[in-house]
């Protein structure tokens, strides 16, 4: 998977998953905070997005991440990173 | 998507719990993601949706964030039959929670899996230079969760689950002198001997091994970085693990714990095809993979020793099993290690169907153990509940597919389970003998049969509660009086238990039920009463009332009362209290002890034993 569209349909299926929304319930670019994405979420998310994406996340960079976009902009960076 | 949770969705959607089947695929999962998405998945589901299932009551009480160990707990409870009423304690109310033993959750729970961290055993501000006091530090706070776990007991009639911690590299590692890191080393093995012991002495504490059981696990158990922001010292897959040992617990506290391991021949127990390549042909022993076969069969063994039941089923001519069992050198079962023998040409699941009638169980009590795709497929598919185990792909791991899903588990291993085998060889014989005589009051006369009703002592409580926790049939009220329970009862005087324990000329069947009767102004009622299903049909359960009428004439006693709570499984109880001559609405039932007629069989010898 290497397109950002794929990436980031799977980010977000993922941590709509987490949630326990449907992807029409949670906008892309949407703050997450808005949805009760707290620190057990968070943690949840990473678990998930690295053993279901094969990547290693900075965690610093992903607190830092606060939407979907963002987030899957991360993963995209360290998946092209993995393969240069 | 993993198709496993699109059919816990679908289960969901249509307000049922998921079938057999598919629990048995969440008992059996290895992927810690998969296994957490379903737990979350269950536990969103109505909770009506499992009603079909066991309550079982769950306290999480953790020293650190509990994290995915909620889901993933009940991806195993729900899994092994149960529907899990989980509560969990607050974060950093460990040590309250113990002290006050008042658990999250409505009302007692059942189980309280606690889920322990290094750091909590750890002094905050420590150093290698000061290893006495180190050492100390350790071992105080050991004295501590020891004294508040065994007070706790105390207050809970709940089994309490520790499991060992592992020692974090980081810890091990900042001692640079070999010496220190190993007595740092030696000094964490004694805290988790400790925990374990800890169960040996109370039989409300069990310990499971989880510092031994991440040997095994092929990923990771520590993030560093989930600790140091979440304090999460666990990954997923070690959580996973914890739940795994957790759920095994559950399964032999609550009696589902299997009775009969069914097993083919060819390519299970020895490798090769009898038909085709004769006795001295097939692979067992000496070197691979002959060595996998035989260990598997030592395994079998093993399990029979502690109460285990084996069958064979195996596509075969009999005759030449026969002898190879009994010829080949190296051969560990040998032909009186099964007590059922069927070997021949005759559909699998209709073999494993006659097995049980003939051993008196029930096929949910079974184990089958098969290399074929065929058969493992037909026996699940003809047999729902009935566990099935592969034995294809390399034989070298058999004995670990036999034993990883802890199917036999147990609490405690009574006497009665380590004479299992052998008395279901001789029921098997009993039912030859029923053939002979005309009636079933004659054959019942000729089986000399002697019931012994004594109080419930130190020695038979562990059989009694074993006997409550999986009697599902000749179970009167469904309440399941579990050790702790039933030894509070044996020492008040206002309650009596007593086991009943059946001979007859073939040998002596042991423990085979009990009664739980607590006494009030002048009432004697019968809490419980369970008789085990291998003594059904003798007229065991009316000695049992006809005891308990003379009982309660003799102390004076103006009325006894039973009552009868049906389950989706005690029909064959329902007419009990009617027939042993009382009356009543089907529900609650009563008689005169004075006045009540005699009922007890003619062909029964009743013989009372005094509390010792």
């Amino acid at each position: 998977m290497s397109n950002p569209d794929d990436i980031e349909a799977a980010v977000h299926k993922i941590i709509c998953e987490i949630l326990g929304k449907t992807p029409d319930e949670l906008g892309r670019q949407e703050p997450l905070a808005a949805h009760g994405w707290d620190s057990l979420a968070s943690l949840e998310g990473l678990a998930v997005l690295e053993s279901e994406l094969g990547v290693t996340l900075d965690l610093r960079a992903f607190h830092a991440a606060h939407t979907v976009r963002h987030m899957a902009e991360l993963v995209a960076s360290e998946l092209s990173a993995n393969t240069r | 998507m993993n198709p496993l949770l699109d059919t816990l969705r679908a289960a969901a959607l249509a307000g049922r719990a998921p079938d057999v089947a598919t629990r048995r695929a969440l008992l059996e999962l290895d992927d810690a993601a998969t296994a957490r998405q379903a737990g979350r998945r269950l536990a969103a589901a109505p909770a009506d949706s499992l009603r079909d299932l066991r309550d079982l009551r769950v306290a999480i009480v953790a020293t650190c964030t509990i994290g995915s160990f909620e889901p993933l707990l009940w991806t195993g409870l729900v899994g092994a039959g149960f529907r899990p009423v989980v509560g969990k304690s607050d974060y950093g109310a460990f040590d309250m929670t113990l002290a006050a033993a008042d658990f999250p959750g409505d009302g007692d729970p059942d189980l309280v899996a606690t889920l322990l961290d290094a750091a909590y055993f750890l002094p905050r501000e420590w150093s290698p230079a000061a290893f006495e006091e180190f050492g100390d530090a350790v071992q105080a706070r050991l004295r501590q969760l020891t004294g508040l776990v065994t007070a706790c007991v105390e207050r809970t009639s709940a089994t309490l689950v520790l499991h060992t911690v592992p020692l974090p590299a980081e810890v091990r590692d900042t001692f640079l002198s070999l010496a220190d890191r190993a007595r740092v080393s030696a000094l964490w093995h004694r805290l988790n001997a400790e925990l374990l012991d800890l169960a040996a002495t109370h039989p409300q504490i069990v310990t499971v091994d989880l510092a031994g059981a991440l040997a095994d696990l092929p990923a990771a158990a520590r993030d560093a970085r989930l600790h140091r922001y979440g304090d999460l010292p666990y990954t997923d897959d070690a959580l996973h693990l914890l739940a795994t040992l957790v759920r095994r617990v559950a399964q032999a506290k609550q009696g589902l714990s299997r009775k009969v391991l069914a097993l083919d021949l060819d390519n299970t127990l020895w490798g090769g095809v009898l038909g085709e390549v004769d006795a001295h042909g097939v692979q067992l022993g000496g070197l691979y993979p002959g060595n996998a076969y035989k260990e598997l069969q030592r395994t079998a063994h093993r399990l029979r020793d502690q109460g285990v039941i084996l069958v064979l089923a195996s596509k075969n001519d009999p005759e030449p099993v026969e002898k190879a069992l009994s010829d080949h050198p190296e051969m560990v079962l040998r032909n009186e290690a099964f007590s059922v023998r069927a070997v021949n040409w005759a559909p699998k699941a209709g073999n494993l169907r006659k097995a049980a009638g003939s051993l008196g169980l029930s096929t949910d009590s079974f184990v089958f153990m098969d290399d074929s795709d065929f058969e493992r497929g037909h026996v699940a598919a003809e047999l729902p509940e009935v566990a099935v185990v592969s034995a294809a792909g390399d034989p070298a791991y058999l004995v670990d597919s036999l034993l990883r899903h802890g199917w036999f588990d147990v609490m405690t291993l009574t006497e009665t389970d380590r004479k299992r085998p052998e008395l279901y060889r001789t029921r098997a014989m009993r039912s030859d003998f029923s053939e002979s005589f005309g009636s079933s009051e004659e054959f019942l006369q000729a089986l000399e049969l002697k019931v012994e009703i004594a109080p419930v002592t130190d020695f038979t409580i562990a059989r009694v509660a074993q006997l409550a926790a999986r009697t599902n049939q000749f179970n009167l009220t469904g309440v399941r009086f579990d050790q702790a329970a039933t030894a509070r009862m044996k020492d008040s005087p206002d309650h009596t238990v007593v086991s009943v324990s059946v001979a007859d000329r073939f040998g002596d069947e042991g423990i085979v039920g009990a009664l739980w009767v607590e006494h009030a102004d002048g009432v004697w009622q019968v809490l419980n009463m369970v008789l085990s299903c291998r003594v059904l049909g003798r007229g065991v359960e009316l000695a049992a009332a006809a005891w308990l009428l003379q009982r309660a004439r003799e102390a004076g006693a103006r009325l006894v009362e039973g009552r009868f709570t049906p389950s989706q499984k005690n029909g064959v109880a329902a007419d009990f209290w009617s027939r042993a001559g009382f009356t009543g609405d089907g529900a609650v039932f009563t008689a005169d002890p004075a006045a009540a007629a005699d009922v007890m069989p003619t062909w029964i010898t009743i013989r009372e034993r005094s509390a010792s």
